[in-house]
């Protein structure tokens, strides 16, 4: 679903396009300033950057990208409840790219309380123990100090919810993140070894339990998830400074990770995980839940056609 | 006697120290729990590293001291100055005894007489006589006889799972209850106060053992034997007991009878913890005394009390305990028989190895983990996944209820070596991070009759994708099938025995969760160089 906004955008700019035929949608984002998608990419020194060097880029990155699209006021509204949902699916340290970064998480939420969010709460259902990779993600203290209230997803509280897709029948879902007023979704880029990829559509994964089915067919689950979250997500931000390019999702070893100093935020996910497919490497159309997911009316995988605001952040 | 003076008298303050005691054995059974960047301080086995028993049964049958055993001669040396004041005043079993008494003689109120010294009572010096000489050649049965291991794996594997179940069964209703009344009350009372415990107390969500059922029976069954006699436990079984009676043969500490004043009322010996004395408190034996104090208050004349005496003084009031020199070799020739009796199997022979025992990281070579391991249960408490379970019958007799992994309850974590931290005697040894994960406690293997891309043709490979080697000791291949007439290429997934340390977390996200597609045996241990059926390097 889209947000007011958004519709009175796109509608004015679909009517103007129709009527005069003169000039493109796109250009009306462009001058709007409220795109749809936004890359901000590090210009400054690269060259032997340190860990925190690279953290800090990192929340500038992040802040600039979610600027580009008009700030996270074009999302969030004053008063409401706001899930930021990361990757915090491994007990990894942040330089080994297992998880979203933690200063990217912090930005996110210091963003949305500026926005006028009353709270702000972050979690994700976990892989390996919560009470570990919360604390070895650095993400628990990032968020916390940030001012989010920092939440274990507790496995014994998911609910079973029929969802009707192709591939998931129903899925148990934690009633807490649905009971939120919007979604931020956070993911990172990184390797996987059925999916090719994991990004942002199948960060949403998280949400959910018994995930594990979904590996039996992972273009038509990642549809259906994503079809029945999209209505709550009011963001998608992917976190591409560090990538993992190898032996993921959980990676381990340095030498798998690989500086990309990019993050991109939007509100398509399929079309920012095609501008991450090609960042890693790969054809969008090679990763099969990307055209799947673009059939299926997730969005659209040929993200330049909506010309995406480009920034150079130093 | 004012008010006061009785508030603060012997026996209360030995209550007193009885019940504060036994809340901080069970507050260190609470405390072994996973803390972020904290280790686990040794303050987690303060109770085993007392235990003379533990620490004398290690000694002899493991040739080993572990790392502050030495505060065991702090028990000892108490013992020889106070007598047995650690059964009376301080272990948490007997304190649970004698709750569980009181508790009894509420509903049946006792009568007859059974508090005075019975023959029976010298079966627990036998049974220590069995325990050492089995000790001596090596077999270390600690396991079911030591009542701090008892209670603490009682408690650990029992109780709290227990408890844990009653809170979250309870409370998990009410919150996906659809009634707003029902869940306001849970969003404002019951979810808070249940989030505190489980974040504060609960190691792993809806943690449970196998075989936990049969050790909390055990538990209890003892503590209820309290209803034929008192303290049955401590009199008639401990072979702790009987090692800190042995110590305290001749106490400097010793009872003194004014027998001019005794009307022979008895009221000091139906007081009795420890059965200690005969009729009309006559015969005091001072190795059964536990130093309760109740006969010397409730003495209406007052003319029971302790005083200090030279260890050499013969003493008429102080009776011997007559132990049978013949019984005494019996029961250690019987100690050796019940050693053959565990070690004439096949696998203790070393002849084979039994696949189901996955021991946790940094466990040593069978023969000595069971010459050091207690089966406290402190690992298996501690344990971050849950997945250390109590063998029942994976480890043969001699090992029962030791711990082995059991992936599909809990994996061994990749970057956790909480186990090896805690274990009193370093039956598991402490690894570092790095240690640990090179250390391989099996390998896993698929069952291609169940595994999903094998034995029904459809992508899954989540075993891959949380394989948490940084190289990933499963691969795939691109394999062309056929399914239901129709060619397609699924993944196949594969174990590189090289790489895999036998952790389990494949086996914890098989989606089959009843026989996993992929399981891990003993298989490539790092402990038995036996059982390492690989070429490596390749």
């Amino acid at each position: 679903m889209e947000s007011r906004r958004q519709f009175l955008v796109r509608t004015a700019a679909g009517l103007a396009a129709l009527q005069g035929g003169l000039f493109k949608a796109t250009d009306v984002f462009a001058d709007g300033g409220s795109a749809q998608m936004a890359i901000a990419k590090w210009s400054g020194k690269t060259d032997g950057a340190t860990a925190d060097q690279i953290n800090q880029a990192a929340g500038k990155l992040v802040r600039q990208a979610v600027d580009a699209l008009g700030g996270m006021k074009s999302f969030v509204k004053a008063g409401e409840t706001i899930w930021v949902k990361p990757n915090i699916a491994w007990d990894r340290a942040p330089e080994l790219a297992g998880n979203t970064n933690p200063r990217i998480v912090a930005e996110v939420v210091k963003m949305c309380l500026e926005a006028g969010a009353k709270t702000v709460k972050v979690g994700d259902n976990t892989c390996n123990p919560a009470q570990k990779t919360y604390v070895t993600s650095g993400i628990a203290a990032a968020a916390e100090k940030a001012g989010a209230q920092v939440v274990f997803v507790d496995k014994t509280r998911f609910k079973s919810t029929p969802i009707n897709g192709k591939a998931l029948k129903d899925i148990p879902v934690y009633p807490e993140m649905l009971e939120c007023d919007g979604i931020v979704n956070v993911a990172i880029l990184k390797h996987h070894g059925q999916s090719q990829m994991t990004m942002c559509m199948k960060n949403l994964m998280g949400m959910m339990d018994k995930r594990g089915l979904i590996h039996q067919d992972i273009p038509a689950g990642l549809a259906d998830l994503n079809l029945y979250m999209q209505p709550k997500i009011r963001l998608h931000i992917l976190d591409a400074v560090r990538i993992l390019t190898a032996h993921g999702p959980t990676g381990g070893n340095p030498n798998d990770v690989a500086l990309k100093w990019s993050v991109a935020a939007g509100t398509d996910p399929v079309a920012i995980d095609a501008w991450g497919a090609e960042l890693a490497g790969y054809k969008p159309a090679d990763i099969a839940f990307i055209p799947t997911c673009q059939e299926r009316g997730v969005g659209r995988m040929d993200y330049r056609s909506l010309s995406p605001k480009e920034v150079a952040v130093s | 006697m004012t008010r006061r003076a009785a508030s603060w008298s012997g026996t209360r303050i030995r209550r007193t120290v009885q019940v504060v005691v036994l809340l901080v054995f069970i507050a260190l059974i609470l405390a072994a729990r996973f803390h972020s960047g904290v280790r686990p301080g040794p303050i987690l086995k303060i109770f085993f590293l007392l235990d003379p028993l533990v620490t004398i049964a290690t000694a002899l049958a493991a040739h080993a001291f572990a790392a502050g055993a030495f505060l065991a001669l702090i028990t000892i040396a108490v013992t020889l100055l106070f007598g047995r004041v650690f059964c009376g005043w301080f272990c948490p079993f007997g304190t649970l005894h004698d709750i569980a008494g009181r508790l009894i003689d509420r509903f049946k109120p006792d009568k007859k007489l059974r508090h005075h010294f019975s023959p029976r009572q010298r079966i627990k010096y036998y049974v220590l006589a069995g325990f050492l000489a089995m000790a001596v050649f090596g077999g270390h049965w600690v396991t079911v006889f030591d009542p701090l291991v008892l209670s603490y794996r009682s408690f650990a594997t029992g109780v709290l799972p227990a408890a844990q179940w009653a809170v979250e069964e309870s409370t998990t209703p009410l919150a996906q209850s659809e009634n707003k009344a029902i869940h306001a009350v849970s969003r404002y009372a019951t979810e808070p106060a249940y989030a505190f415990v489980r974040d504060h107390v609960f190691v792993a969500s809806r943690q449970a053992f196998l075989g936990g059922g049969l050790i909390l029976a055990i538990f209890i069954g003892l503590l209820l034997l309290n209803a034929w006699r008192r303290r049955f436990w401590c009199r008639y079984v401990c072979p702790l007991g009987a090692l800190l009676g042995v110590f305290s043969l001749r106490p400097l500490l010793r009872r003194a009878a004014d027998r001019a004043s005794c009307n022979e009322c008895d009221l000091c010996a139906r007081s009795c913890h420890g059965a200690a004395a005969g009729a009309a408190g006559d015969k005091w034996i001072a190795s059964e005394c536990l130093g309760c104090l109740n006969c010397s208050e409730s003495c209406r004349r007052s003319g029971l009390g302790f005083v200090w005496a030279s260890p050499l003084r013969n003493d008429p009031e102080t009776a011997p305990l007559d132990l049978s020199r013949r019984a005494l070799f019996a029961s250690a020739a019987g100690g050796l028989v019940a050693l053959a009796a565990l070690r004439i199997s096949p696998q203790s022979r070393g002849k084979v190895y039994e696949a189901r025992l996955v021991r946790p990281p940094g466990s040593r070579a069978e023969r000595e983990f069971l010459q050091r391991c207690t089966a406290c249960g402190l690992c298996m408490k501690i344990c971050v996944t849950g997945g250390l379970q109590p063998a029942l019958t994976e480890a043969g007799l001699e090992g029962l209820w030791t711990p082995r992994l059991e992936p599909r309850i809990g994996a061994c974590d990749y970057n956790c070596t909480l186990c090896g931290q805690v274990c009193p005697t370093e039956a598991i040894r402490p690894l570092t991070v790095e240690e640990k994960q090179k250390t391989k406690i099996g390998v896993a293997a698929f069952d291609v009759t169940r595994c999903i891309p094998y034995a029904y043709g459809r992508d899954c490979t989540v075993c891959e994708e949380c394989c948490p080697i940084p190289e990933k000791a499963i691969y795939t291949t691109d394999d062309e099938v056929q399914v239901a007439g129709v060619r397609t290429t699924i993944k196949r997934p594969h174990v590189d025995p090289d790489k895999c340390i036998g952790c389990g977390a494949c086996v914890n996200m098989c989606p089959l969760k009843d026989r996993p597609g992929i399981y891990v045996t003993s298989a490539n241990e790092s402990r038995h160089p036996d059982n390492q059926p690989f070429l490596t390097g390749y």
